[in-house]
């Protein structure tokens, strides 16, 4: 055989070499963790307090009461008795199937990483539609929180944090959060410049141009953003579950290590009930809010 | 010319054929996601490809899906590291009709399983090896989401040992102690719980089993729970999700073995003598284990490692043919 060289082989580095580089970002890892551990989940901790305690909301308060809220809000927010009554069909089948409870838990962590994306992706989202300098920095942050394998971060964060709700909360949002920003983004670069203009020449000043002229022309790709991250996040319970986060997603990994179908299938299904709810409501609730520019560009 | 044609093609199927001794040919291996089930199917991979002429390939594997797939679709050939007591009747009913055969046992002392506590704890408080002390300091083991009770880590979701250390856990009473069962999802949840645990030393108790990189990495002690192991207990109703009544017993040895196909068995008997053969003990496995985790190394590394330095183990598994092939291979490495 030949001998081996650069030519036939890739010029791969010495193992030993690449050992010591794994060895050494792994051992200054478990550095970091072992001192600044503590730290860190002490300020993660209200956090915690909150979800458990909305958990515990969810699960403590009986279940015709939290069906009438969710019904409540649906109607609120569609003011379509068509899709309140699919609702409570769904949720009372949810519950007759015996997942009340785990959809409770997922709701609960499902509704807190929902706000925490909007809540943080929105403003992200401005900042990047304002600067192209921002643009070009998070985009590709957002392409890596998109692609990386989740158990990469994951185990890192278990590690640092433990196993539990907010490793969970941190992954989804990781995973759920890169559309509502690159939606807004797009959604403000988008808005008409001769509109914008016309607002400068009326005196606007920047904050008033922001919410009163390219928010509210960018509402609906934001919203599309928002429905994206719901479902991504609701995407995103099973392998929350792999960290112990309890809901729909324990019974998917127990059907699939074992195999039984039908208990996955079900567990399956009301995650995407709880899905369709939160888009139906959040697009219908967007639609209303819309109204006055369908007659717009209607007329 | 049509003949010398004809004979020229015979001629060459044939030399394509007879060096790749057709009785072995292609073969499938498990390769479970865990250090030692990887290393082991390594290997048998290397040993049958050099050694037996086969053509092994591995495929990714877990105990349930594989096992299943063994006796259902007669694929993969080979798991090289079963933990049959996950999947007894599957597997009893594999071999009484014909699809499964088992080999021997790759793991000749049997997996540990057990309830664990980090070994800084006992040398804190040597009481804590025992159930009695657990439950006297249940609450030092805070659980991860609510500080007024304590944490059990126990097995991930679906799992076998799910309802083994579920029923255990009813049967100590830990509930009455203020634990509560702490689900990790999965095996790389569980292990991080315990990495966290060791980074900071804090206190940690929880299900796992042996051998393994985690237990080779982390000292930990197996706790005791004063009754020994009743292995007829266990296998009526402490593995079963149906017990009513579980009585506390320590987990016997598990059975851990070599399992193939029937028709891999068949067909290549000597492989099959070959697997059956193949085992390791447990304390040398956790030094293998060890040096994998030292070295970061995956499956294939340390098979190159070990079959180089451990010849007095792997020697008496194979002839003495075959160890001049596998030695020769392993030369031009």
């Amino acid at each position: 055989m030949a001998k081996e060289s650069w030519f036939t082989e890739f010029p791969e580095m010495e193992r030993a070499d690449l050992i010591s580089i794994r060895k050494a970002l792994d051992e200054s890892y478990r550095e970091f963790s072992r001192s600044y551990g503590e730290i860190i989940e002490s300020i993660f901790d209200p956090l915690l307090y909150f979800l458990v305690w909305f958990e515990k909301l969810l699960l403590a308060s009986p279940w015709w009461l939290i069906l009438f809220v969710i019904v409540g809000l649906v109607y609120g927010a569609s003011r379509s008795w068509k899709l309140s009554l699919g609702v409570i069909i769904s949720f009372m089948l949810i519950g007759y199937f015996g997942m009340w409870e785990n959809t409770m838990r997922t709701l609960s962590i499902i509704t807190v990483c929902t706000l925490l994306s909007i809540g943080i992706g929105i403003p992200i989202g401005i900042l990047m539609a304002r600067s192209d300098k921002t643009q070009a920095v998070v985009t590709p942050v957002l392409d890596i929180m998109q692609t990386m394998p989740a158990f990469v971060y994951l185990i890192p964060v278990v590690m640092l944090l433990g196993i539990g709700k907010v490793p969970g909360v941190i992954a989804v949002v990781i995973y759920a959060i890169p559309p509502v920003i690159r939606l807004t983004n797009l959604g403000i670069r988008l808005v008409n410049k001769e509109v914008l203009e016309a607002a400068v020449a009326f005196g606007a000043t920047r904050q008033q141009r922001l919410w009163g002229v390219q928010l509210p022309l960018a509402m609906p790709t934001i919203m599309a953003g928002i429905n994206q991250t719901i479902m991504m996040a609701l995407a995103m319970v099973v392998i929350a579950s792999m960290i112990g986060v309890k809901g729909l997603g324990q019974p998917v990994l127990k059907s699939i290590t074992n195999q039984y179908f039908t208990m996955g299938l079900f567990n399956g299904l009301a995650i995407v009930t709880l899905a369709i709810v939160f888009d139906r409501v959040s697009q219908a609730y967007a639609r209303r809010s819309q109204r006055h520019m369908e007659g717009q560009s209607n007329a | 010319m049509r003949f010398t044609k004809y004979y020229l093609a015979a001629a060459v199927s044939f030399f394509l054929v007879s060096p790749a001794a057709a009785d072995c040919g292609k073969v499938t291996i498990a390769d479970m996601n865990w250090s030692s089930a990887s290393l082991i199917a390594n290997i048998d991979r290397f040993i049958l490809d050099h050694g037996y002429g086969c053509e092994a390939e591995l495929v990714p594997g877990d105990t349930m899906p594989t096992g299943t797939s063994m006796v259902e679709k007669g694929e993969p050939d080979i798991a090289p590291e079963l933990w049959s007591n996950a999947l007894k009747e599957a597997i009893d009913k594999g071999v009484e009709e014909k699809r499964l055969r088992i080999a021997g046992k790759s793991l000749t002392d049997g997996g540990e399983e057990g309830f664990w506590v980090p070994q800084y704890m006992v040398d804190k408080d040597p009481s804590l090896a025992t159930i009695a002390g657990i439950k006297a300091n249940a609450k030092m083991f805070k659980h991860p989401e609510d500080d007024t009770k304590s944490g059990f880590y126990t097995c991930p979701a679906g799992w076998n040992c799910q309802i083994s250390a579920g029923n255990l856990f009813k049967a100590l009473n830990l509930g009455d102690d203020g634990f509560e069962l702490v689900d990790p999802g999965s095996g790389a949840g569980l292990a991080g719980s315990i990495a966290k645990a060791f980074t900071r030393e804090e206190a940690w108790f929880g299900y796992y089993w042996a051998p393994t990189s985690v237990l080779g990495k982390y000292k930990m002690v197996k706790v005791d729970f004063g009754s020994g192991a009743d292995k007829n207990e266990y296998m009526s109703c402490t593995s079963n999700a149906e017990c009513e009544n579980p009585k506390v017993t320590m987990y016997p040895p598990s059975l851990v073995e070599t399992v193939t196909t029937e028709s891999f068995a068949s067909r290549a008997p000597e492989a099959f003598a070959y697997l059956g053969k193949r085992g390791f003990k447990n304390a040398h496995m956790n030094e293998l284990l060890a040096w994998m985790e030292e070295n970061q190394a995956d499956g294939n590394i340390a098979m190159e490692h070990f079959l180089k330095n451990n010849e007095a183990t792997w020697l008496p598994w194979v002839s003495a043919e075959v160890a001049g092939k596998v030695k020769k291979a392993l030369a031009d490495l």
